[in-house]
């Protein structure tokens, strides 16, 4: 349906001037001319001026794992071998800014890629989605311009771990979307076998903008250890619920005015905390003080509500979202999930021993991330909603009305 | 200095490291290996490699560590 895409249905808005999302606050979709009018064509770049500028501007991938693009921009090596793999397969599901990049800016992720490219002297591009309106947004934005006939807009059927980029190669290549158990990175070893340079669209937008505006324009906006801007996805009680571009060093506390509640920062590979006190957008200190920012999911249950049984329901999918590759994934998220429903339920102190240790049998013990991740949300709700399971151990329930802030995939229990 | 990796994509819990290497592995509630962290003594390595080789997975790698 034509009409969906032409504005947002996820809520979107910036702090400041817009750069990814310019155009797509006011105007819905950016077409090739109204993209044409705000960014003019893709500036291309040689690889070293590419590898300088994202090295000068400290740029981080945006998919999660927040791994310096200019690192892996220098690992490759050039030429028609190489390949360029956009993964907008946004398996997290509580956010929304890729897709909402995707669908409404799609020229820009698109410059994105034949920039990279062109560095790399390569026409080997594919970006692979999950979202079926943003698919056919990029399809779509290919067919509305004449130097993006070769980029391949590829659909991905998998959840959250078929989103992590080596699952992705897998994906593209025909195979089952898990990742492989040994640790072969995809400038190594990527799509087709060859050396691929991979990140995140928002990754991409990036290195567009970077590339049309140059290193000191680009580095305007924002602290000199991360200059730029960041999409993050707002959910709950904060400012704006939807997708909001913000400058890097926004404080947190800006985007979620004051309350009791606990705020949760990365989404469900994340980490609750007491409070966003003290925070601000950058990836390094957000890293520092042990909680990352992730694929940009910020998310806080309403003062008054409880959020217990929610958390439940996501360690639940989460264990469900286990590939079945990993033994200590496979049995050990059910296990620390039983647990805290049990908690959840009423149980003592020994069941939150019982997933305490448990935890500790998950982290670090498996080909990918999603253990270590799902370890992460468990164990610092644990810690954080302490004083509400207390509660619950000692009422059986908390009386209050639950939270329902934290989304799910349709279908999932 | 050497020590032992596990690929879990690759283990299905048969428990045998355990047997052959108990100074280093332990098994899990799962039956799944824990690993010492710490480098291999070098009086282990021979039974660290025995180990290795006796997974009915191929999922024990010793690897040299500088």
């Amino acid at each position: 349906m034509t009409s969906m895409l032409e504005t947002p249905t996820t809520p979107v808005s910036a702090i400041g001037a817009p750069r990814l999302l310019a155009g797509v606050v006011d105007h819905g979709r950016v077409d090739h001319a109204r993209h044409l009018a705000l960014h003019g064509p893709p500036a291309l770049r040689r690889r070293g001026w590419l590898v300088t500028a994202s090295h000068e501007v400290g740029l981080l991938g945006r998919g999660g794992a927040a791994f310096p693009v200019s690192t892996k921009l220098a690992a490759m090596p050039t030429g028609t071998r190489c390949s360029v793999l956009l993964n907008g397969s946004e398996g997290e599901p509580a956010s929304r800014k890729d897709r909402t990049l995707m669908t409404y800016a799609p020229h820009l992720v698109i410059d994105g890629a034949l920039l990279v490219a062109d560095a790399l002297e390569t026409d080997d591009v594919t970006i692979a989605v999950h979202d079926p309106v943003a698919h056919d947004s990029l399809v779509r934005a290919c067919a509305e311009r004449t130097d993006a006939g070769h980029v391949r807009v590829v659909r991905t059927r998998d959840g959250f771990v078929g989103g992590e980029v080596r699952a992705v190669v897998r994906g593209v290549d025909g195979g089952r979307a898990v990742p492989e158990g040994r640790r072969v990175l995809p400038h190594v070893r990527g799509v087709g076998g060859r050396p691929t340079f991979a990140s995140n669209v928002e990754t991409f937008a990036q290195l567009a903008v970077l590339s049309g505006l140059g290193v000191t324009r680009y580095a305007a906006v924002g602290p000199a250890t991360e200059p730029g801007t960041s999409l993050v996805t707002l959910i709950g009680d904060t400012l704006r619920p939807g997708v909001v571009e913000v400058p890097n060093g926004t404080h947190l506390p800006l985007l979620l005015p004051p309350s009791p509640a606990p705020v949760l920062i990365g989404g469900y590979h994340g980490t609750w905390r007491p409070t966003a006190d003290g925070l601000v957008v950058e990836r390094a200190s957000l890293r520092a003080a042990g909680a990352p920012l992730g694929a940009g999911v910020i998310a806080r249950p309403y003062a008054g509500t409880c959020v217990v049984d929610e958390v439940v329901r996501v360690a639940r999918w989460l264990a469900s979202e286990s590939a079945g590759q990993c033994g200590p994934c496979w049995f050990g998220l059910p296990a620390v999930a039983d647990d805290l429903a049990a908690l959840a339920g009423g149980a003592g102190p020994d069941r939150a021993a019982s997933a305490h240790r448990r935890l500790d049998l998950v982290r670090g013990r498996g080909a990918c991330s999603h253990p270590d991740g799902s370890a992460m949300f468990v164990g610092s709700a644990l810690e954080v909603l302490a004083a509400e399971l207390s509660v619950h151990q000692h009422h059986g329930r908390c009386g209050l009305p639950p939270s329902n802030v934290l989304p799910l995939p349709v279908g999932a229990r | 200095m050497s020590t032992i990796a596990v690929d879990w994509t690759r283990c299905d819990a048969h428990g045998l490291c355990s047997r052959l290497l108990p100074e280093e592995i332990t098994l899990d509630e799962w039956g799944f290996p824990l690993v010492a962290r710490r480098d291999l003594d070098r009086s282990l390595v021979r039974a660290a490699r025995q180990a290795a080789a006796a997974c009915p997975a191929l999922a024990l790698r010793l690897t040299q560590s500088s």
